[in-house]
């Protein structure tokens, strides 16, 4: 009986890898191919255009924000007197 | 010759410590806006600049091991240390709560009536819902045991199967501790128990919500092949994190909800 299960197991296993199979291929390969051409571009830049549209956005909300944090310090360091 | 013939990996300039360190100012300024100039803008400037340097930063981790296949053997030795140590560092973190939670409550003070717990406090009870909770984690670190067989075996399915179910143990526990939260007769301004009940329970459940995202993020990586049964580090991270969270809660349980009752 033991062993009926064991074979169960093994085609239900079998049936639900097939099934991954069409939904996940297996890309690292195409991965390992783009991110190793020697293009000399880093690592942060080198999946294409999406990555230096949200660098720029990271970069502009960073310094920015920066910017702003300053401007509240020196605001808050001379406070309006009451009359 | 243009190869490197060592093993180590000289990482290519990157902006994100940058970003990291100008959205940690962001955020500290931001939380001094809050509380004093009732202003949000910064703090949540901060918060988004973190999360997409977060984001960013270990995206290109990513890059560099499994796609570029830097991380050798002695890279990976490196960033073991370096997970060890981070871990280390967050022990004596949780260490300061429970020092907290000691001094206070094995001499209690006249002010809280000589009695710990102090008087007018309804501790909750050790046996319902926070044992629960401990039979959820502790089952979560069979379930992530599992998956990591697996993975060591090549059972693909088992390996996603398990981590799912130990996702949803984390995910489970962090809405049981909410509820709990809605439920308890005390809060956090009730005195020194609720100071320390709070900020030690609190602090955990964040650190749940940070481990249940870390092994999402492994979900999807084992999804995408980025694994093998031999190299796939991100998973031992993210399960010895696991494992540490479990921990930090059994002592939570013993001292504060069992003792502490």
């Amino acid at each position: 009986m033991l062993r009926n299960l064991l074979g169960l197991r093994q085609i239900a296993q079998r049936t639900i890898s097939t099934a991954s199979r069409r939904h996940f291929e297996n890309k690292v390969p195409e991965k390992q191919k783009l991110f190793q051409e020697d293009d000399g571009i880093p690592v942060h830049l080198k999946g294409g255009v999406a990555d230096a549209i949200l660098y720029r956005l990271t970069m502009v909300l960073t310094v920015g924000g920066t910017a702003y944090a300053i401007y509240q310090l020196a605001v808050a360091s001379f406070p309006k007197k009451q009359d | 010759m243009t190869h490197q013939t060592h093993p180590y990996h000289m990482v290519n300039p990157s902006p994100w410590p940058l970003t990291g360190a100008f959205s940690a100012l962001l955020m500290t300024s931001g939380l001094a806006m809050w509380f004093h100039f009732n202003s949000t803008i910064l703090l949540s400037l901060g918060m988004l600049t973190n999360l997409l340097t977060m984001y960013q930063w270990w995206r290109d981790i990513v890059r560099e091991g499994t796609f570029q296949g830097h991380h050798t053997f002695t890279v990976q030795k490196g960033l073991r240390y370096g997970m060890i140590l981070f871990i280390i560092s967050e022990i004596f973190f949780f260490a300061g709560f429970f020092w907290a939670f000691y001094h206070s409550s094995l001499a209690p003070t006249p002010e809280l009536g000589g009695c710990w717990p102090p008087t007018g406090i309804i501790p909750l009870n050790p046996l319902e819902v926070p044992l629960l909770n401990t039979a959820v984690l502790l089952a979560s670190g069979v379930t992530i045991t599992w998956a990591h067989h697996s993975l060591m075996e090549g059972d693909r399915m088992s390996m996603l199967q398990s981590l799912l179910i130990t996702i949803m143990l984390g995910i489970y526990f962090t809405l049981l501790q909410a509820s709990e939260y809605l439920e308890t007769p005390f809060t956090i301004s009730d005195g020194v128990y609720g100071s320390t009940f709070f900020m030690a329970t609190g602090f955990h459940g964040l650190h749940v919500i940070i481990g249940s995202t870390f092994l999402t993020i492994c979900f999807f990586r084992q999804l995408n092949f980025h694994f093998t049964s031999s190299h796939h580090f991100g998973f031992e991270a993210a399960a010895w994190y696991w494992h540490f969270v479990d921990v930090v809660w059994l002592f939570l349980y013993v001292s504060i909800y069992w003792w502490g009752s």
